[in-house]
C-alpha cells in the first residue's frame, strides 16, 4: 500500500460536451461525453427499442488527477460532473447528509457518473475519496471543506431538481437564466 | 488586498452577505468548468454567468468573490444562495476589461 501522502493535480483536462439524451418511447436518460465542436440539439434516432432525443448539451470537462509526489495516476473518464443539491427532497439521503455537514462548514456536492451504465457501476468511494481531498487541498479548509458523496445517495432521480456545476446554453445572445430538468 | 478594499477603492457594490476575506488574484472566465480547472483559491472571480450555479461553483474552488460586471443583474435565487454559502457576489457597471484594468492598476494580477 503506498505511503505517499498524495497531493493531487488535474492533468489530461479535455474541454467538451456532456450530451443527454432522452427515450421519448420510455422516458430513460443516457449520457456521455462528446469533444465534437458543437453537438446536434434535438438530433432523433432510434436504436432498437429506443428513440432518442438529444435534450441538453452542456459544456463540460473531464480530467485526470495525478499525484505531483509520486505520479500515481487516477482516471476520471467515468465522472460524468458534479451536482449541487437544491434540498428539493427533504428526506432524500443527500438533503440529510448536506444539513448535517452545514453546521461544520462542510459543502456536499453530488458526483453523478455517465447513465445509465453508472445505475449499476458507480464511481468507486475510493476515487470520490480522491476528489474530496483534491477540491480540498485546492482550497483553504480552516474556512470550509468539500465533501463529494455518490449519486445513488439521491433517494428519487426523477424527482431531483439538483443543478449540475456545468454550462448550458453558452450560444445564447444573452447568459441563461433558467435550466431545464434532465431527470 | 481584502474584498472590503475592494468596495471602498473601486466601488463595487456587495449584493449578498459574507465575511469580508482577503483577495489573492483576479481570474476571469464566464465558463464554469473553466473555473473549476483553473481558478485558485482566493481569486477574484470576474464573469457576467448570473445563474445560481455560479456559487457552487465559485464554493468549489474557493474564490474569494464573484465580480458580476457590465451591470448584470442578479437573480435573487443566485444572491440568495451566496448568502447561505458565505459567498461574496459583487456587481460592477464597468465592462470586465475596464475593471479588470483597474484591478491591475491597484497591482491585482493573476496568482
Amino acid at each position: 500500500m503506498s505511503e505517499c501522502q498524495h497531493q493531487w493535480e488535474m492533468t489530461n483536462v479535455q474541454f467538451g460536451f456532456v450530451v443527454f439524451e432522452k427515450c421519448f418511447h420510455c422516458n430513460d436518460l443516457r449520457t456521455y461525453f462528446s469533444a465534437e465542436d458543437v453537438p446536434i440539439l434535438g438530433d432523433k434516432y432510434r436504436e432498437g427499442d429506443h428513440f432518442w432525443s438529444r435534450v441538453e448539451n452542456a459544456q463540460s470537462f473531464r480530467f485526470d488527477l495525478q499525484c505531483t509526489e509520486c505520479n500515481y495516476l487516477e482516471k476520471f473518464d467515468d465522472l460524468m460532473g458534479l451536482l449541487h443539491c437544491t434540498g428539493c427532497l427533504p428526506d432524500c439521503e443527500v438533503e440529510i447528509l448536506r444539513k448535517k455537514y452545514e453546521a461544520q462548514r462542510t459543502w456536499i456536492l453530488v458526483a453523478f457518473g455517465f447513465l445509465p451504465q453508472a445505475k449499476t457501476e458507480p464511481i468507486p468511494s475510493h476515487k470520490l475519496d480522491i476528489l474530496t481531498d483534491y477540491f480540498n487541498q485546492r482550497r483553504d479548509t480552516s474556512r470550509s471543506r468539500i465533501k463529494i458523496v455518490p449519486f445513488n445517495l439521491i433517494e428519487d432521480l426523477s424527482l431531483c431538481k439538483g443543478d449540475f456545476i456545468h454550462d448550458v446554453g453558452m450560444l445564447s445572445l444573452e447568459p441563461p437564466k433558467g435550466r431545464k430538468p434532465l431527470f | 488586498m481584502t474584498t472590503q478594499d475592494l468596495l471602498e477603492k473601486i466601488g463595487l457594490k456587495p449584493l449578498s452577505k459574507f465575511e469580508h476575506r482577503d483577495v489573492d488574484g483576479v481570474f476571469v472566465s464566464d465558463m464554469l468548468s473553466d473555473v473549476m480547472a483553473s481558478a485558485k483559491s482566493g481569486n477574484l472571480w470576474l464573469t457576467i454567468q448570473t445563474h445560481k450555479s455560479i456559487v457552487p461553483a465559485a464554493n468549489l474552488v474557493d474564490v474569494s468573490a464573484i465580480v458580476i460586471t457590465s451591470g448584470k443583474e442578479v437573480p435573487q435565487e443566485t444572491v440568495d444562495l451566496a448568502s447561505k454559502y458565505n459567498i461574496a457576489i459583487l456587481s460592477s457597471e464597468l465592462p470586465t476589461f475596464e475593471l479588470v484594468g483597474k484591478l491591475y492598476g491597484l497591482g491585482l494580477g493573476t496568482k
